[in-house]
């Protein structure tokens, strides 16, 4: 690719505008990205966490927690190998004063979902109004033994351990027993969940089961959130396609007459070809490079209450996605390449 | 001994009424050894002769053959492979890519047809053209001359069989233009090329082997 590299390093002003281009377009899709998947996890990692395959619902609750309850009859006629789940919002505050928003889910200490709850520091215990809290709480500058005072209510929780990644709708989640929220709702069952998913004929009347995925799709704004930004990514997408094919085509139609030429003296279409492709690749690869880089400091500064999650997987999306989007790109100057004729340039 | 032959050529552009007959029934023959100029007014044919000569275009009626082989029923690929390998191209302007130095223009060479032989033949050539102090130099820094100069250098690098060049003198002054086609003829004769040279002007005429003359698309033999 000796033509291609010479052409860049020659005309480094060009060339650099485009790599620019690709750079500021990417980095703004990893930062849009990182952050679709930051406020996705705050909603749902809890739920993630979880492992779970199905939950059971009232009918008439529109797959949300807060406003779905079960009858006793409806528990008892589900499997038994499911976690019943007591689910209570409420602001929470520390004797010194800190304050947060919290979701308060009870579930029974025997459950699949409590035994695999992972532990960062402190013990797994909901007995006695113990409850093991979301790690939000650790570095909101709660401590182990610290108790959570709820509000409008004389219940007091001991925070006994911390556990990972355990928000649901963007906020921190407070495991405690059936028991300890006996007092705040009355100990009502929102949902059942299971690992698997059960035989329709299982599911009694009045009742609902949804997919873990299709119940996440349905957590408050959450689909509306991920819509937006689905949206915003793919026009980004949209406007790298556009910008590199525009500027590829300039610089196509500039140097029509040479490359006219050249197919006289006898360099194959082919050849020019895999040029423009290849300066468009390298030129891709440069920008996402740099706003990978840039994408992973600005996450590792940006204080953490912003919700920007980099990970391995968005930065291969979004780098495959704007790589492609290049080549595409350098489709239309490959048809100005193709269609050139000697003849044409020569007797012009 | 190579040869090149136009056997009753015709060239027609257009269909109908738009239909325009740019070559009529050419007949033209050069063989190695022989600075050949195609003289002839604007409009005359003389790039679609040329164009025809390098598989650029191809007939619409008669056949050419270069050495005792009919080029035009090759394939575009073909074509093209049979440009690098045996014709070198001259060109008004645009010949040379303005991205590489003189050298480089060289080396591109060498990549497209997988050598490496060549830094002393590239010496060799430039030092017989006057061109070695240019090297490094890129195309706009070079003079009309000094390009039209590297261009010949760089047709004759593959060591074609046959150079086409179409007016290579028209941006070059008399004098210019005399010392350009001086080389030419002298590579023709030293190097027993077949060179073939289209212009409109009328003073390189007693430079040359062979003359013909082109108007309206008729291609005429023109006595010395
Ligand atoms: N693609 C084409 N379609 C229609 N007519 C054409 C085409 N190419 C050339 N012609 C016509 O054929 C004639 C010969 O053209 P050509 O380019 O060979 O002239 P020329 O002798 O090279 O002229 P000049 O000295 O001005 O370069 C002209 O009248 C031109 O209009
Ligand atoms: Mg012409």
């Amino acid at each position: 690719m000796f033509l291609a590299i010479k052409e860049m390093l020659h005309e480094k002003l060009r060339y650099s505008l485009i790599v620019a281009l690709i750079f500021l377009v990417s980095y703004l899709l990893i930062i849009l990205t990182g952050l679709a998947t930051g406020l996705a996890n705050l909603n749902k990692a809890a739920i993630n966490e979880w492992d779970a395959s199905s939950i059971v619902l009232n009918s008439d609750s529109e797959g949300r927690l807060q406003q779905s309850f079960l009858s006793q009859d409806e528990v008892a006629s589900l499997p038994n190998n499911g976690t019943r789940i007591s689910q209570y919002s409420t602001l929470v505050k520390s004797e010194n004063g800190l304050k947060e928003n919290a979701q308060l889910v009870a579930l029974d200490s025997k459950s699949f979902i409590f035994k695999k709850l992972k532990i960062t520091s402190g013990s797994k215990n909901i007995r006695n109004n113990a409850g093991v809290v979301s790690d939000k709480f650790k570095s909101d500058g709660f401590k182990i033994g610290d108790y959570l005072l709820v509000a409008n209510s004389s219940l007091r929780i001991k925070i006994t351990g911390f556990t990972p990644r355990a928000t649901l709708s963007a906020l921190p989640v407070v495991y405690i027993s059936p028991d300890t929220i006996q007092s705040l709702n009355k100990g009502v069952t929102n949902a059942v969940v299971f690992k698997n998913t059960l035989n329709n004929s299982k599911i009694p009347k009045g009742t609902n089961q949804l997919s873990i995925g299709s119940f996440i799709n349905k957590l408050p704004g959450y689909s509306a959130q991920q819509l937006t930004f689905n949206f915003m990514i793919g026009f980004l997408y949209i406007i790298i396609l556009i910008v590199i094919s525009i500027f590829l085509y300039i610089l196509t139609v500039q140097k029509l007459p040479n490359l006219g030429v050249l197919k006289a003296q006898g360099v194959s279409t082919q050849y020019l070809v895999l040029s423009t492709l290849f300066q468009s690749f390298i030129m891709s690869v440069i920008g996402v490079i740099i706003a990978i880089i840039l994408g992973e400091i600005t996450a590792i500064t940006l204080p953490s209450e912003v919700p920007i999650v980099i990970d391995k997987s968005n930065i291969i999306v979004t780098g495959i996605g704007i790589i492609i989007m290049s080549l595409l790109g350098a489709l239309i100057p490959i048809r100005q390449i193709a269609k050139v004729d000697p003849y044409k340039i020569i007797g012009g | 001994m190579s040869n090149l032959i136009f056997d009753s050529v015709t060239k027609i552009f257009g269909e109908g009424s738009s239909k325009y007959v740019a070559l009529e029934n050419i007949n033209f023959e050069a063989e190695s050894g022989q600075l050949i100029l195609v003289i002839g007014p604007s409009g005359s044919g003389k790039t679609t002769f040329l164009t025809i000569a390098g598989g650029l275009q191809t007939p619409t009626n008669g056949d050419v053959k270069i050495n005792d082989s009919t080029i035009n029923s090759l394939s575009k690929k073909q074509q093209t492979k049979l440009r690098l390998e045996k014709i070198g191209f001259v060109l008004q302007s645009y010949n040379l890519v303005p991205f590489l130095t003189v050298e480089e223009q060289f080396k591109f060479v060498d990549k497209l047809k997988n050598q490496n032989l060549t830094e002393q033949k590239m010496h060799e050539l430039l030092s017989d053209l006057g061109l070695l102090e240019l090297l490094k130099k890129y195309p706009n820094q070079l003079s009309g001359g000094q390009k039209q100069r590297v261009a010949i250098a760089r047709a004759l690098y593959t060591d074609p069989d046959y150079i086409l060049a179409d007016e290579p003198t028209a941006a070059l002054d008399t004098d210019r233009s005399m010392k350009v086609i001086e080389l030419l003829r002298d590579l023709a004769h030293k190097r027993n090329k077949i060179i073939i040279v289209v212009t409109h002007d009328l003073r390189l005429k007693d430079m040359a082997d062979k003359v013909y003359q082109i108007i309206d698309g008729k291609m005429t033999i023109l006595e010395k």
